[in-house]
């Protein structure tokens, strides 16, 4: 089963991958999870585009968020968790323990599903990764800011109150600083863990428009489980049920073709 | 039917409301109560030390603060060696005691495996536990000879630099500001790891995540996140530290050698304010009973002081963040 789905879902990628004609950016190969005990990940592999939206969704418990906290080994910080298997990043195996992890970091940023701005000013939130990267002059420095926040379409909202806390934000703006936080490093890839699931419908909007204007630069893989925001928003779509990778292929045709029965019943919203 | 509960209703929600703001009210009273009896107990304090202090304090009151004499026999009392002794005893604890402190409780929330946190967290407790007479009688017995084998290296090496070096001379007694002030380090220490511990538990797991996910060390996750995050309970913490520390009697007269001195070495002995009333209050009458209750008001004053300091950095930290 394991096998078969990883094939299956290698086949899929390989045709969509034809016609998008888009290099594939995460190969990720035969993943495991383990946590005190419990095989959350079994086997693994899909070959996220570059450039692209990847949407990951599937009930509550099917691994979607492991899976995506394996991309930037978020999970090493707690002891007694266990990936096998490979993750390569432009063919190099992040997982490999000699692989540093704030390098890893830098390159794969990570958005949370509450927004969690730092306790300093808006200014400084933007720039504390990029201080533990490079050493920038205070101009650039404050150039790189502004490019980020820019990027993140905070810019003309934020820009008369650099120098004041950031909790002072409403939640929309607050999640869009934490993505203007994580862009700032200029990574390659961008991970968003229901990044929207804590604001409301306006700013949902807004964070999702800002998403589709992201992916020029950046490689996105969100896990959502909201199935309209995965349709609205993505390109390829992963359907994980209890920690396996089930289908996995072009939004357009998994929603409306998926070819296992488990999606259709998910996206047909007889299960989840 | 339903016109009879109804009259109940009207009857009991009147009584009910009496009753209710009547509790409030009692809660109130008691909660003030408490409260009160605190400030009473201070004021209390202040001012019968204050009374006991008088005959010194308003009969030569500005050499009693400006001298460093102290002579019972020729009835020549002056503070500011007490208050000296007292003021570097409880730096240099605080000094040593803080940033070992932080180590403990971060390696106790962050770094240690599951297994060993809880049992290390009591450890920790308990050294609260020990009676300071204990600390006193290690210190003297233990800890002085220990220091007076290796102050001779202290003073070859640190107090080679310049400046700095001033405060590592002078002959190896083992007794003095230096040993007082490790020893009271080593009492305050399971305070302040405490209380970091206790905060640094309350940080959310998302803002610690938010900064590993941006490619930081653990150490930059606990200097640049944790510790802003809790820094106004981590400062409460030293703070309470630094209390026990001025007015830490018993270990600190032990090993601090009893000696009205003002001196720029660590290594000499002095005196601090509670043990020098420790030390007399025995033997005194007329001034220099005076003279050292007068010591005790002296002591309120100077942690009055150091914490309103404390006060005015946390206001100009939290200035700098932009809040």
């Amino acid at each position: 089963m394991d096998n078969r789905t990883a094939v299956i879902a290698a086949g899929a990628v390989t045709t969509m991958a034809a016609e998008a004609a888009h290099r594939t950016k995460i190969r990720v190969r035969d993943l495991h999870f383990h946590y005190h005990g419990f095989h959350a990940l079994k086997g693994i592999g899909m070959d996220i585009p570059e450039r692209q939206v990847t949407a990951i969704i599937g009930p509550s418990g099917c691994g979607k968020s492991t899976l995506l906290r394996v991309f930037n080994r978020i999970y090493a910080i707690y002891p007694g968790l266990e990936a096998r298997g490979e993750i390569l990043v432009d063919g190099v195996n992040v997982l490999d323990p000699a692989y540093s992890v704030n390098l890893l970091r830098s390159k794969v940023g990570m958005v949370f599903q509450k927004p969690v701005p730092f306790p300093m000013t808006i200014f400084e939130n933007v720039a504390y990764g990029i201080r533990h990267h490079e050493k920038l002059s205070r101009a650039d420095l404050a150039g790189r800011v502004e490019q980020a926040l820019r990027s993140a379409a905070l810019w003309d909202e934020v820009k008369d109150k650099l120098k004041q806390s950031a909790l002072g934000l409403s939640g929309g703006q607050q999640q869009r600083l934490c993505i203007a936080r994580a862009i700032a490093l200029k990574p390659e890839v961008l991970l968003l863990d229901e990044p929207t699931s804590a604001l409301d419908p306006i700013a949902t909007g807004r964070v999702e428009q800002l998403i589709d204007e992201l992916k020029r630069d950046y490689t996105i893989v969100i896990v959502t489980h909201n199935m309209q925001q995965a349709a609205r928003v993505s390109d390829c779509t992963a359907f994980m049920y209890l920690g396996e990778l089930v289908e996995f292929g072009a939004t357009a045709t998994l929603f409306t073709k998926p070819t296992k029965r488990q999606t259709e019943d998910y996206i047909s919203g007889r299960f989840g | 039917m339903s016109s009879i509960p109804a009259t109940i209703d009207t009857l009991d929600t009147g009584r009910r409301s009496r009753l209710d703001a009547r509790h409030d009210r009692i809660f109130r009273g008691v909660l003030r109560f408490c409260a009160l009896l605190v400030l009473a107990a201070l004021l209390g304090a202040a001012l019968s030390t204050l009374w006991g202090g008088r005959e010194i304090l308003f009969g030569q009151g500005l050499h009693f603060l400006t001298s460093t004499a102290w002579n019972p026999v020729e009835d020549d009392y002056g503070a500011l060696a007490p208050v000296f002794g007292t003021l570097v005893t409880s730096l240099v604890a605080i000094v040593l005691a803080v940033p070992v402190s932080f180590g403990v409780a971060m390696f106790l929330t962050e770094i240690a495996p599951n297994w060993l946190r809880a049992p290390a967290s009591t450890a920790v407790e308990l050294l609260a536990a020990i009676p300071s007479i204990i600390y006193g009688m290690w210190g003297l017995f233990v800890f002085v000879p220990f220091m007076a084998r290796i102050e001779p290296a202290l003073t070859d090496t640190l107090g080679r630099i310049p400046l700095l070096g001033k405060l590592f001379q002078g002959p190896p007694l083992g007794l003095g500001l230096l040993t007082a002030g490790i020893v009271l380090a080593v009492m305050i220490l399971p305070f302040i790891t405490s209380v970091m511990r206790e905060v640094f538990l309350t940080v959310p797991t998302r803002l610690k995540e938010s900064a590993y996910a941006l490619g930081s060390t653990r150490w930059e996750v606990l200097w640049d996140i944790v510790l802003p995050y809790t820094r106004s309970a981590v400062i409460g913490g030293i703070i309470l530290g630094l209390g026990r520390a001025l007015g830490e009697t018993m270990a600190v007269t032990f090993v601090l050698g009893n000696s009205y001195n003002i001196t720029s070495s660590l290594l000499m002995p002095g005196t601090s304010i509670s043990s020098s009333i420790a030390n007399e209050f025995n033997e005194a009458v007329g001034l220099h009973r005076s003279a050292l209750v007068a010591l005790g008001f002296l002591l309120f004053v100077v942690t009055f002081i150091v914490l309103l300091i404390a006060r005015l950095m946390l206001r100009q930290l939290a200035r700098r963040e932009g809040r």
